[in-house]
């Protein structure tokens, strides 16, 4: 089976994501505001999928993700989820070149994962200090970090299709 | 395809979404038990290599932070170095401020705190060591400036430490002194930040605002002195018998990058109660560092 070449330039977009997620972010010491480049790479792939892949996608990166914070597991694959899901099914109003589109997106879909992940790991109480201070700050950060992919990955982002 | 099919999805698309939902719900009914194991799984599997990376990064780091603090206390050296008493004196104290490790003298391990992204961190940590370096469950977890929380499970190499932030954690607590005696819960959404309470404090025992709190040692799970707070003030009165006071934390977790993890042989141990600056109980003779 012949691999197309846009998904080949999409998987070295996300794996250059995913890698800078784990291998640049602590070299900034920790901090709550830092950007969630696994949350882009996986907006990038549900932007170009099936609502279902990028549910499956969703789904996957969350049970990774609750295996390294096992706070409440199962909540961030829950959360993922349902965004990677809305992602693929609104992906016909998200033009994937629009940097404002793709900023609105990205914000909407970090607060919305927070606010699901709260809400399914039963800490909205205790949680919503953080969502209303730091959830913002760090969708911003988040949204800042998107848009910088989208500049510098746009040659390999244009037209990649991940179906 | 025309873009209002793929809008809207097709019937396997929803079929996908909603045993992706499904799956996450039972992952998050699963019981505590059958948690850790499958999150231990994949942090020793699929998230082993992207561990490793970010282990390498909070090296390379620490390296960098340590290579200025190198310099500048180089240049200290050089510049006391005609003056041996003053050099001593300063050797002295930067030992004090950056080696808790020397006081303590034996029966932990270092470990890195691998910070993650996500509203949770700061409430579990995952640090790099795990039970090869001799991590065993329910060890307390301590920075230089009071306690951070107790290792909640273990993998071979890492293992995930509770922070007292999370809402389950209690310990038992003491006024410096020992002579009131309370149980230190996380206390969240204050405006003011991330604060603790301590609960069960005797009506007729006042605690002024500023006075120390910390660990008991009863329990046999904390070594007795580990500081966790000063208080703040008074929470609330229970029926006129009863105080809960508001503590200020000695220590944030989501802002430690580097903690130790003590072995059960300190759990008896009384550490000091002025944790920065007092020197633990010697180790015995021959006893491995």
């Amino acid at each position: 089976m012949r691999i197309a070449p846009s998904r080949i330039k999409l998987a070295i977009v996300l794996a250059v994501l995913v890698a800078a997620h784990f291998a640049l972010r602590p070299r900034f010491g920790p901090s709550p505001l830092a950007p969630d480049l696994v949350l882009v790479a996986l907006l990038f792939f549900a932007i170009r999928s099936r609502p279902g892949a990028g549910a499956v996608a969703g789904f996957i990166v969350g049970l990774l993700v609750d295996a390294a914070t096992p706070t409440a597991f199962g909540s961030s694959a829950f959360a993922l989820t349902v965004v990677g899901f809305l992602a693929g099914w609104l992906k016909a109003v998200v033009f994937p070149d629009n940097l404002l589109v793709n900023a609105v997106f990205v914000f909407a879909a970090s607060l919305a994962r927070d606010l699901l992940q709260v809400l399914a790991a039963g800490q909205l109480r205790s949680g919503a200090a953080a969502l209303l201070v730091t959830s913002p700050l760090a969708a911003l950060s988040t949204t800042a970090a998107a848009l910088l992919a989208l500049v510098v990955f746009h040659p390999l982002l244009r037209g990649a299709a991940a179906r | 395809m025309p873009i209002g099919a793929e809008r809207y999805g097709s019937r396997a698309d929803a079929i996908a979404f909603l045993a992706c939902l499904v799956l996450s719900l039972t992952a998050l009914a699963l019981p505590e038990a059958l948690r850790r194991p499958i999150a231990g799984a994949l942090r020793t599997t699929v998230l082993a290599p992207v561990l490793a990376v970010e282990r390498q990064a909070v090296t390379a780091r620490e390296q960098r932070q340590n290579t200025v603090r190198l310099r500048a206390e180089r240049d200290s050296f050089a510049l006391a170095a005609a003056f041996v008493p003053e050099l001593r004196a300063e050797n002295a104290q930067l030992r004090k401020l950056l080696k808790l490790g020397g006081r303590l003298g034996y029966g932990f391990v270092d470990a890195e705190v691998l910070h993650q992204t996500g509203l949770s961190d700061g409430l579990t940590l995952v640090l790099s060591a795990g039970r090869r370096e001799g991590v065993v469950p329910a060890a307390p977890v301590i920075a230089p400036g009071g306690l951070v929380g107790m290792v909640a499970s273990v993998d071979a190499h890492t293992s995930v430490a509770m922070a007292w932030t999370h809402p389950d954690f209690r310990v038992s607590a003491m006024v410096e002194g020992g002579r009131v005696f309370g149980i230190v819960a996380s206390r969240r959404a204050e405006a003011s930040g991330e604060m603790m309470e301590l609960r069960g404090i005797s009506y007729r025992e006042g605690l002024a605002p500023g006075t120390a709190v910390v660990t008991s040692g009863l329990g046999g799970v904390y070594p007795r002195g580990i500081p966790l707070g000063s208080v703040a003030g008074v929470l609330n009165e229970s029926g006129g018998w009863e105080r809960t006071y508001l503590l200020r934390p000695a220590v944030h977790p989501a802002q430690v990058s580097h903690v130790m993890v003590l072995f059960p042989s300190r759990v008896r141990d009384t550490l000091t109660t002025d944790f920065d600056t007092t020197q633990a109980a010697a180790a015995p003779p021959g006893t491995p560092p």
